[in-house]
């Protein structure tokens, strides 16, 4: 897909777009606001990536304008200003989702492809059924079931389990999950999200020969065969 | 005004009132005792005159033509207030009333004598006269016999009297009057201070950007004021900068960190690594996401501190929170088979939701952390006035000595150093409980701690209770 780089500092920029080309991306970078906005106007993206804090032109006020222009460009807004307020700021101004710097690249990666595919998914009918393998979740019904074998699982287990297929053969980061499953941003101490998904690789994996749940080492999780 | 005679402007009122009255019946007394000589004074000089003509007449026409004089005067007197006597040298009452007259020793010495006594009985008429004081002057004469002369003070003591009913009258008007400007200055005072003292309190309780309201008069509590405002502007001015520079170091020196942990990623994905090689740049990049986390925390702690207290935020059931957060937690304990045990009932109160959940969380762990395999840990949440939290657990505590050390950063027990941890978790939960207007204590549960958390309940009971006592 084709991707716009707003970003001021050249290291940032240049880590984002080595990483990007290498996942078989187009990357245009604008090194200022004004330069990304015009590009931002006059071409079409697929995802914009857009620093908060630019020179020439703040990275809010440019979000905010394109949005008025009637641009729904998915875009992902990276700051280095963590609070939630600075968030719900950013959220509000029109971004689809948030990163805070500094972050690791595969942390962008998973996000952009996750607000990329919502966009798309959007446009289409909200499924009751998922499917990944052999691996079945009936949205209506809160039933899943493997290989046609009934699993049984906690409220929130299933919505981990949902997110993951939502998301199936796309890396998911813990940070992800503990903002989607649990709905908290915080903090934890320690590796809560890796023993919650042990159990559920235990419920949907244990006793069969392909395992559909993976750890992505460094970066998080991928559902998929 | 809570407790007036705590008040300083009430002690002053209080103070000037009082000089105010002593000076009051100071001069008061003064003149009372200047008048009252004067009036006696002139009494002894009429008494004086009056025993003088007597005298003369006794000397000039004998005794004979004084008893006349003395008993003419007693049937018509020209003046009422006159009283008359003739003593004969035996004591006995030639002419007068003995027995009105109640005189202790008629027996003269040599020379003239002064003396005051009582009329008594119905000797005199009773007209009223609120006082029976005579003033006399015993004159003994050639003869033997002793001339009293006296005049009844009746007319000066009336006019003493009236004097200090009108002074006592004088004086309950302006003691009243007294303590109603005491009353009103100090409830003045008060006022004008209330204004200082709230935002004081407020500004202490971290609203930075409160100041005290100015009415432009100048007077001494305006200009007060506005010295108030500046120092607090300097205040404000100084914690930007503050807040200012953090947020810098969280740019320029996170950003190279997670450069830094880029690039080994980067060589993570590179193959032709040997397993060793692998394993030295796995160890390499969990190093420096401590670092990261680490870093994060206290960015996160020195935000916390500085924001405003949450007395404001959003309203939100923190049993809801507290069951989130212990489902979380419970296959974490699972693992070593420790259970948590809840015991929660609704408890509204008002703040950060995110900054909640991750105090919780943080206890939570903390508590797991150091449970004894297979134990229990507790978890209650009652609302009274205020909604009291408790995590309990059954492991080694923390000795009295170290309970307040471990709230601050990076202090970590001797005990615990082997175990995975920042030292910023209680620095953290501390941070966030006094900015939603909380305590939190560390108490012996032998075996075990317990970690109890107050928060105010939202609604009037918890605005009552946290707003500040006011002068």
């Amino acid at each position: 897909m084709r991707v716009l780089l707003i970003e001021d500092d050249p290291h940032t920029a240049a880590f984002i777009a080595k990483g990007m080309r290498e996942d078989g991306h187009t990357v245009e970078h604008a090194g200022d606001g004004k330069q990304g906005l015009f590009l931002a106007t006059t071409e079409t993206f697929d995802a914009i990536v857009l620093d908060r804090m630019l020179p020439a032109l703040d990275g809010l006020v440019l979000l905010q304008t394109l949005r008025g222009a009637g641009n729904r460009t998915p875009l992902l807004l990276l700051t280095a200003l963590g609070e939630v307020d600075h968030r719900v700021e950013g959220l509000r101004a029109g971004a689809d989702d948030y990163l805070v710097k500094p972050f690791a690249y595969s942390e962008l990666s998973a996000r952009l492809d996750s607000i990329v595919r919502r966009q798309r998914e959007e446009a289409q009918r909200e499924p009751t059924r998922l499917s990944v393998g052999d691996l079945e979740l009936d949205l209506l019904g809160r039933d899943a079931r493997r290989a046609g074998k009934r699993i049984e699982l906690q409220p929130r287990e299933f919505r981990l389990l949902e997110y993951l297929m939502r998301q199936a053969g796309r890396v998911v980061t813990r940070t992800m999950l503990l903002e989607a499953v649990w709905d908290y941003h915080f903090d934890p101490q320690t590796n809560v999200i890796d023993v919650h998904i042990s159990r559920l690789r235990q419920k949907i994996d244990h006793g069969f020969e392909r395992p559909l749940l993976h750890t992505v080492r460094g970066a998080g999780y991928r559902l998929g065969e | 005004m809570t407790r007036p005679l705590r008040s300083t402007s009430t002690r002053l009122a209080m103070t000037v009132m009082g000089a105010f009255l002593l000076a009051f019946v100071l001069l008061g007394t003064g003149v009372y005792v200047a008048v009252s000589t004067l009036l006696l004074q002139d009494a002894r000089e009429l008494v004086r005159t009056d025993a003088a003509a007597l005298v003369e007449l006794e000397r000039d026409s004998g005794r004979a033509a004084l008893v006349q004089e003395l008993r003419d005067r007693l049937e018509a007197p020209d003046d009422p207030d006159a009283v008359h006597a003739l003593i004969a040298a035996d004591g006995h009452f030639d002419v007068g009333d003995a027995a009105s007259m109640n005189l202790q020793s008629v027996r003269a010495g040599h020379g003239v004598r002064w003396t005051t006594f009582e009329l008594a009985g119905d000797a005199v008429p009773d007209d009223g006269a609120q006082s029976r004081r005579v003033l006399a002057q015993l004159q003994p004469l050639p003869g033997g016999d002793t001339l009293l002369t006296g005049l009844r003070l009746q007319s000066q003591d009336r006019f003493l009297a009236l004097m200090l009913r009108t002074a006592l009258v004088a004086l309950a008007v302006a003691a009243t009057l007294g303590a109603l400007a005491g009353w009103l200055t100090s409830r003045w005072v008060s006022h004008r201070l209330s204004h200082l003292d709230r935002t004081a309190a407020r500004v202490g309780g971290g609203e930075l950007g409160l100041r005290v309201p100015l009415d432009g008069s100048g007077d001494a509590f305006d200009r007060l004021g506005r010295r108030f405002n500046a120092m607090l502007d300097r205040i404000e001015e100084l914690l930007g900068g503050v807040r200012h520079a953090t947020d810098h170091i969280a740019h320029d020196l996170r950003t190279p960190l997670t450069r830094l942990r880029n690039r080994l990623e980067d060589l993570q994905r590179r193959s032709g690594a040997t397993p060793t090689e692998r394993a030295a740049l796995d160890g390499a990049v969990q190093e420096t996401d401590q670092l990261l986390t680490t870093f994060g925390a206290l960015l996160r702690l020195a935000r916390i501190e500085a924001q405003p207290p949450a007395g404001e935020g959003p309203e939100l059931d923190l049993s809801a929170l507290v069951a989130d957060a212990a489902e979380m937690y419970t296959p974490i304990g699972a693992e070593r088979s420790v259970r948590l045990a809840l015991t929660l009932s609704p408890a509204i109160v008002r703040g950060d939701r995110d900054q909640l959940f991750q105090m919780l969380v943080n206890l939570l762990d903390n508590a797991l952390k150091h449970a004894p395999q297979g134990s229990l840990v507790g978890v209650s949440l009652q609302a009274g006035e205020v909604a009291v939290l408790c995590v309990d657990d059954e492991g080694p505590g923390i000795p009295e000595a170290d309970r307040e050390r471990v709230f601050d950063r990076f202090q970590r027990l001797e005990a615990h150093r082997g175990t995975p941890g920042s030292g910023l978790g209680l620095s953290l939960v501390r941070a966030i409980v006094h900015r939603h207007g909380g305590r939190i204590g560390l108490l012996d549960r032998g075996p075990g701690l317990r970690v109890q958390v107050t928060l105010p309940l939202a609604g009037d009971a918890g605005r009552i209770a946290r707003a500040e006592p006011l002068e």
